[in-house]
């Protein structure tokens, strides 16, 4: 029998060795290719921005479109040198990334524990099941007027909303998770003698793992979303009435750069999110 | 439950455990009944490798899944001779066709899983998966996930953690049929000696008529759906040859395989 286990354990010995050997070969044949370059790519991104800016200035100092409607590259440079030495748009952004954070945080991890729990009573699940669907289906931004008329125009509100945004999504992932664990890894913890709980703990939870942080990256979206919505019905300050104001003024400058800020704002978060999941998730990452 | 010590004519003959007009019937969708397993009578002998063959569908993984304490019987019973009941399984390792490692686990994590459930504390747990992964090969794979292996790596690792908790009955479940024959006829064959090693009580579920003769004491052929044990055919080969696969040269294999087949009367389609 010896025999059997040494000719599969003398590959795996053998197998680095080999594996540098290989990538060597590959790296010295590969040749340059344009298309595989990092920085070939960074550098066409950069130039369509750049060649959009120009083409946009030249189109307004021309008068082929109209500056004050459409606003123009250099005005918002203007118009963003001028809200950070006010300091206005460190202030917005702050109060929107605040809020927007909090509500996206406390509505995303409830509903995902909430989720989960639902995996604990498959009957309460069943009940509820038809209230989930239909509040998810619902736009949640419909219920500002409401929020804002019981949690004033403050922080408070918008918090609420971005809660509202995420916990339904975050409770469905979640408990849509929990109904793809494999029937045999039930099996096979029952058979080890693990207890509800321990299958909770142990099973439930991680498996339920990607799809709960999937429901997260969605909610990023959201939760700004309903956060600038807010901000646009009743609010004292944010990026959300910043652009509205502005808009409501002509002064197209200023909403482009409350737009761009807010892309700015959601890349970042993206970007947090995605590093948060290769931490959590690592054998996900291949 | 019963014991069957209580059972003097069984607690001689050495019997590990014995299933005694097993019958299961499942309700479908429109509430009929539906009759899986008829009458199912079996002695499994203590460290005795038995095979169980019949046509897909018939409800071996039920039998299973009511030998392991996963499903109740509709009627009849199951009586063990040193089984302590007290939680399912306890005594019993399980491992299926597919390998049910956990992704987000190494493998040391996942062959400790058992070990965990049982509450034995990490240090002694950790110590004795090292152990069971360096004695079976895997030892430098111990920080590794799941997804880095070979399929036949990954089932190596299931044995082993079914092995760590020392069941008394191993019951495998097609645990083969979704490797290379290659890998197979290996892990056949080095699953057979590690069981005999150990003296465990083995009960194995297969398709695979060639498999089943090649590494069984004993071969028991079951009918079509609603299933009962149509015919136990004493093999031996393995234990003889101690080789899987000289098992497999011996002119009684083919024998077995041909009178195997007559059994199970497959109608091939045309």
């Amino acid at each position: 029998m010896s025999t059997a286990t040494h000719s599969v354990s003398i590959p795996a010995t053998v197998s680095p060795v080999k594996a540098i050997a290989v990538k060597a070969q590959v790296k010295k044949r590969k040749p340059f290719h344009w298309k595989n370059s990092f920085w070939i790519a960074n550098l066409l991104r950069i130039g369509m921005i750049a060649a959009v800016l120009v083409a946009w200035q030249i189109a307004a100092d021309q008068g082929a479109i109209n500056a004050f409607l459409m606003g123009s590259p250099a005005g918002i440079y203007k118009e963003a040198v001028r809200l950070i030495d006010t300091g206005q748009l460190w202030q917005d952004t702050y109060a929107t990334v605040e809020a927007t954070l909090i509500g996206f945080l406390v509505g995303s991890l409830s509903g995902a524990f909430c989720g989960l729990l639902l995996w604990c009573f498959p009957y309460v699940a069943r009940i509820l099941d038809p209230f989930f669907v239909a509040l998810n289906g619902l736009p949640k931004i419909a219920l500002a007027p409401m929020i804002i008329i019981w949690f004033g125009s403050g922080m408070l509100s918008k918090v609420a909303l971005a809660f509202v945004a995420t916990f339904i999504v975050s409770l469905l992932s979640a408990y849509q998770g929990t109904h793809q664990i494999d029937s045999s890894l039930v099996n096979l913890m029952r058979s080890l003698g693990a207890t509800k709980r321990l299958i909770f703990l142990k099973l439930v939870i991680p498996s339920t793992l990607p799809w709960i942080i999937a429901s997260f990256r969605l909610n990023i979206g959201f939760a700004l979303i309903a956060e600038i919505g807010g901000e646009f019905i009743a609010s004292d300050k944010g990026l959300g009435r910043m652009i509205f104001v502005s808009g409501n003024l002509f002064n197209l400058n200023a909403v482009w750069v409350g737009i761009m800020m807010l892309m700015v704002v959601a890349v970042v978060l993206y970007v947090i999110v995605s590093k948060i999941e290769k931490n959590i998730l690592p054998w996900n990452s291949k | 439950m019963e014991t069957l010590d209580k059972d003097l004519a069984l607690a001689q003959a050495q019997v590990a455990f014995s299933l005694k007009k097993v019958k299961k019937t499942f309700e479908d969708a429109q509430g009929n009944e539906v009759e899986v397993i008829k009458d199912i009578t079996l002695d499994v002998r203590e460290s005795e490798f038995i095979s169980i063959v019949g046509p897909s569908g018939c409800g071996k993984t039920t039998m299973f899944n009511i030998i392991s304490n996963l499903l109740p019987p509709t009627s009849g019973d199951i009586v063990h001779r040193k089984m302590n009941y007290k939680r399912v399984g306890t005594n019993i390792g399980y491992m299926l066709q597919r390998d049910l490692l956990f992704p987000w686990r190494t493998i040391l994590e996942n062959v400790v899983l058992g070990l965990e459930i049982e509450g034995i504390p990490a240090d002694i747990r950790k110590h004795k998966a090292l152990e069971y992964l360096q004695k079976y090969g895997l030892a430098d794979f111990a920080g590794a996930y799941p997804h880095t292996l070979s399929g036949g790596m990954r089932q190596r690792v299931a044995l082993i953690r079914t092995l760590i908790t020392d069941p008394d009955i191993i019951l495998l479940d097609e645990p083969f049929s979704a490797l290379d024959y290659q890998t197979r006829l290996v892990l056949e064959e080095e699953i057979v000696s590690i069981l005999r090693e150990s003296g465990k009580t083995v009960v194995l579920i297969t398709h695979d008529i060639g498999e089943a003769i090649a590494m069984s004491d004993r071969v028991a052929v079951m009918t079509q759906r609603p299933t009962s044990v149509k015919k136990v055919y004493d093999v031996g080969l393995a234990r003889k040859h101690g080789s899987c696969l000289k098992a497999r040269n011996d002119p009684l294999y083919s024998k077995f395989f041909d009178a195997i087949w007559a059994d199970l009367d497959i109608q091939i389609g045309r």
